[in-house]
């Protein structure tokens, strides 16, 4: 940040409560109970190594700062252990209300770059993390087929599962509406 | 009696009413029905000005029923049966329609649909004021004795008051001594003081009032009878210690060969077999726990008779039933703490250096297992790191959800004495502090200010590492960051409060409801808390909820003032909603006997049910069991009820 005093700032604006309905008839039903206690925090094996506060993400879904939950990278920090959800005094479904969160990112073109790359190369080869050559070798020193009976060699089975990612909507959701037509 | 002639009053109740229902379309569509001979409005008809109408009307008009549209009947039929009374009428021959709760508060959205419930409520109640009959209330006396059960601070405090204003008392207590929890607490906050010494010459007091007879190490076994006359089975344990004897010399103990864990030091020291909880007693005299007794002839042991000089110790005591006479009954059976082991992240019961506040409490005690140290139970030392963990067992959707009241002060309290006495750094973990009483916030200020670290959050999970040293892991919510405190020598589970493991029995044989969470249920949160559904039966202490000592001392305080304002008269008026039986139609089959909850009738000589009108509630279930329809419900016929029914099944605009 350029400038050294800054005005962080919640204003009316930025409150929607749509957005905490949304979560709660997504399924996190409980998530209005939340006392910020902190126990999802100190449970939470992705906030003791990165910048991640579970706390803070469900104050910001109650209060409603649907823009400032949907961009934040954070929202995908998260490892869905489920410790938070287990050990939630108030039993929040915190976990399933990250997912819902990000559900409702990748609806608003919310994405990093890393998930889309992974989605894409999923379209494409029916592996979300195809083979390489490394892998080729190995299958081979092994005595296997260079490639496994998978999408990877049954050319229709990669046709079924760009059917399904074309019907099911995840094609346009990755691709976005550039797409379309094609 | 002659014909009915009816009088209606409709009630605004300001605009709680009229804001919502139309009193045009009401007084049209009630006026002008069989039998009405007035009808009017009127915006408070339960204020002076409002009852003197209704007077006023009844000599005008010769009414002999009364239907008054308004609030609920639990709200002011007392007031109206009064007016009754005044204009001469017989008090039951008055109908309420609740045109309020029942209809203005909960259609308030839709105004149309509400004056037509008002109107169909009001032509019901007209229906039923033409049969309603004149009763007559009967009273009964009230023995001036009360039983306390359970002599805690709060059984002790009521068991005073009354004995004090010349009533009989049995205190009931289950356990060897009375004195409670509170006998077990080494300093009370906000104020330090010693609880002992303010508990001790209270439980002296109660020890050897004239007019409290102390039953310890019994339990109330049944209760029967009604308000004013209860009979009371109290079964109590044998002591082996005759209690006229025994002088509490302790000759006894020395020779005693077992040790057991002492419950009363929650379990961090021993006691013999034979024992006194704790040197002030009441009564003072020693105990003999058979369980663990090794043997009471010579062969096995015996060596506690040989000793005792006094000749107090007798092996051939034995389990005795006793019954006794009460006209009022106060319940104080207190509450127990939460069992811990309950919450695994925290590795109560696992690791050694994690405890709770009331085994704090008996280490801060001098008199206690630690002489008043704080010590690591894994290697005695004296920690120089520790812990609090508040709301264990609280506020917790898993175990207990509400707030158990007490743990936040005697949090605070502790972590003060310990930071004073040893400089040791404490830190408490917290959700919310709730210091809620006279000059508690004060306190915590205080104990800020002694160095005493507050962070507010709830802490995940503890992890132990070498030594039985504990890494606690929680999050600083208000710096938004994760924080690990390694290295700490002990944690303090901060453990509410949990309704005793009997409590559903205690409920079951006083014939109390329990909210919930499984405390005691009060006859109103607001303006009946220390009273029961069960007339005659109050609630106190902890037993009705979570509560500090000095909330329990008051609510004790007002249940004896309860019993009191019962007893002091020496009878009280029942309301006549009993089962009547004509004998005539009566087969004599005994259903109802079985059927009524509570046991209100009897067969007679003649073989026909009888009811009891101190007992029966008038709950109707005889009524609609008997076959040959010889029960008839007092003021709630099958007449009265059927005649609103169909006036509300007939059709009309």
């Amino acid at each position: 940040m350029t400038n050294p005093i800054s005005s962080d700032k919640i204003e009316s604006e930025d409150i929607d409560p749509q957005f905490t309905e949304r979560i709660v008839e997504a399924g996190a039903d409980r998530i209005r109970t939340c006392i910020q206690c902190g126990t999802c925090s100190s449970v939470c094996p992705s906030g003791r190594r990165t910048a991640f506060r579970t706390r803070e993400l469900m104050r910001k879904a109650v209060l409603g700062l649907k823009d400032e939950v949907l961009a934040s990278p954070d929202l995908w920090l998260c490892a869905t252990c489920y410790t938070c959800l287990e050990r939630c005094p108030r039993e929040i479904k915190v976990t399933d209300a990250i997912i819902i969160m990000r559900n409702m990112a990748v609806d608003e073109g919310f994405m990093l770059p890393q998930h889309r790359k992974a989605s894409q190369k999923l379209i494409s080869t029916g592996h979300a993390v195809p083979i390489d050559d490394a892998n080729r070798k190995v299958r081979k020193d092994l005595g296997l087929d260079e490639l496994p009976p998978t999408t990877h060699s049954k050319k229709k089975a990669l046709r079924d599962v760009q059917k399904i990612m074309k019907k099911t909507g995840f094609k346009k959701l990755i691709e976005g509406q550039a797409e379309e037509g094609a | 009696m002659a014909s009915a002639r009816i009088g209606i009053f409709l009630c605004h109740c300001g605009s709680n009413i009229k804001g919502v229902v139309d009193f045009d379309r009401l007084l049209e569509g009630v006026k002008g029905l069989p039998d009405v001979e007035h009808v009017e409005d009127y915006k408070f008809v339960c204020s002076k000005p409002g009852q003197q109408i209704l007077k006023d009307r009844v000599k005008e008009y010769r009414l002999n029923r009364i239907v008054i549209a308004s609030c609920s009947p639990r709200m002011h039929e007392p007031t109206f049966r009064t007016v009754m009374r005044e204009a001469g009428l017989n008090p039951y021959l008055l109908e309420i329609a609740n045109i309020r709760e029942h209809v203005s508060w909960v259609h308030s959205d839709d105004s149309d649909a509400a004056t037509e419930k008002a109107i169909d409520l009001v032509r019901m109640s007209v229906a039923r004021a033409r049969l309603l009959e004149p009763l007559e209330e009967t009273e009964v006396t009230v023995r001036k004795s009360t039983m306390v059960v359970g002599a805690g601070i709060a059984g002790i405090s009521a068991a005073l008051d009354l004995a004090d204003a010349g009533y009989q008392v049995y205190l009931v207590e289950k356990e060897p001594t009375i004195g409670g929890h509170m006998a077990r607490w080494d300093k009370t906050f906000p104020t330090l003081d010693c609880s002992s010494c303010i508990l001790t010459p209270r439980m002296a007091q109660a020890g050897s009032h004239p007019n409290i007879e102390l039953l310890t190490l019994a339990e109330v076994e049944k209760v029967d009878g009604f308000v004013g006359n209860f009979e009371v089975t109290v079964r109590q344990k044998p002591r082996y210690v005759d209690l006229e004897k025994c002088t509490a010399c302790g000759d006894c103990l020395e020779v005693c060969p077992v040790d057991v864990p002492s419950e009363f030091d929650s379990n961090l020291g021993y006691r013999n077999a034979i024992y006194i909880p704790f040197a002030q007693a009441v009564p003072s005299a020693y105990t003999l726990d058979m369980e663990n007794c090794l043997g009471i002839d010579a062969v096995r042991c015996g060596k506690c008779k040989d000793a005792c000089e006094a000749g107090a110790i007798f092996y051939d005591d034995h389990m005795k039933e006793l019954t006794f006479k009460v006209g009022t009954i106060i319940v104080a059976t207190g509450f127990e703490v939460f069992d811990a082991t309950e919450k695994a992240e925290y590795g109560y019961g696992t690791f050694p250096n994690v405890v709770n506040i009331a085994e704090i409490e008996r280490m801060l005690n001098s008199a206690g297992p630690t002489q008043g140290h704080v010590t690591r139970p894994s290697d005695l030392k004296e920690p120089k790191r520790i812990v609090y963990i508040q709301c264990v067992g609280s506020r917790d959707q898993r175990t207990n959800r509400y707030c158990s009241r007490i743990c936040c002060m005697t949090a605070i309290k502790q972590a003060r004495m310990i930071r004073d006495k040893t400089g040791a750094d404490v830190y408490i973990f917290y959700i919310d502090l709730r210091a809620f009483g006279k000059g508690y916030e004060e306190f915590m200020e205080d104990t800020a200010a002694a160095g005493v670290s507050f962070i507010r959050g709830r802490v995940g999970e503890i992890i132990e590492e070498k030594e039985n040293n504990l890494t606690v892991r929680g999050e600083d919510t208000l710096l938004g960051k994760p924080i690990d405190l390694e290295n700490v020598d002990m944690v303090v589970l901060s453990t509410g409060v949990v309704p005793p493991k009997d409590a559903k029995k205690i409920a079951q044989v006083l014939n109390l409801s329990q909210s919930p969470d499984g405390f005691l249920l009060e006859a109103h949160p607001k303006l009946r808390p220390v009273d029961s559904f069960n007339d005659g039966i109050f609630v106190a202490g902890m037993s009705q909820g979570p509560k500090d000592i000095p909330d329990a001392v008051a609510q004790a305080k007002a249940a004896a003032a309860g019993a009191m304002s019962m007893m002091g008269k020496g009878k009280i008026s029942v309301e006549p909603y009993y089962s009547k039986v004509d004998e005539e139609l009566c087969a004599g089959c005994h259903i109802c006997v079985s059927v009524c909850p509570y046991n209100a009738i009897t067969v007679n000589q003649r073989d026909k049910a009888e009811v009891n009108p101190a007992l029966c509630k008038g709950c109707g279930t005889c009524t609609a069991t008997c076959a040959s329809g010889a029960i008839s419900s007092q003021h709630y016929t099958d007449g009265q009820i059927a005649a609103m029914i169909e006036e509300f099944l007939s059709a009309h605009e």
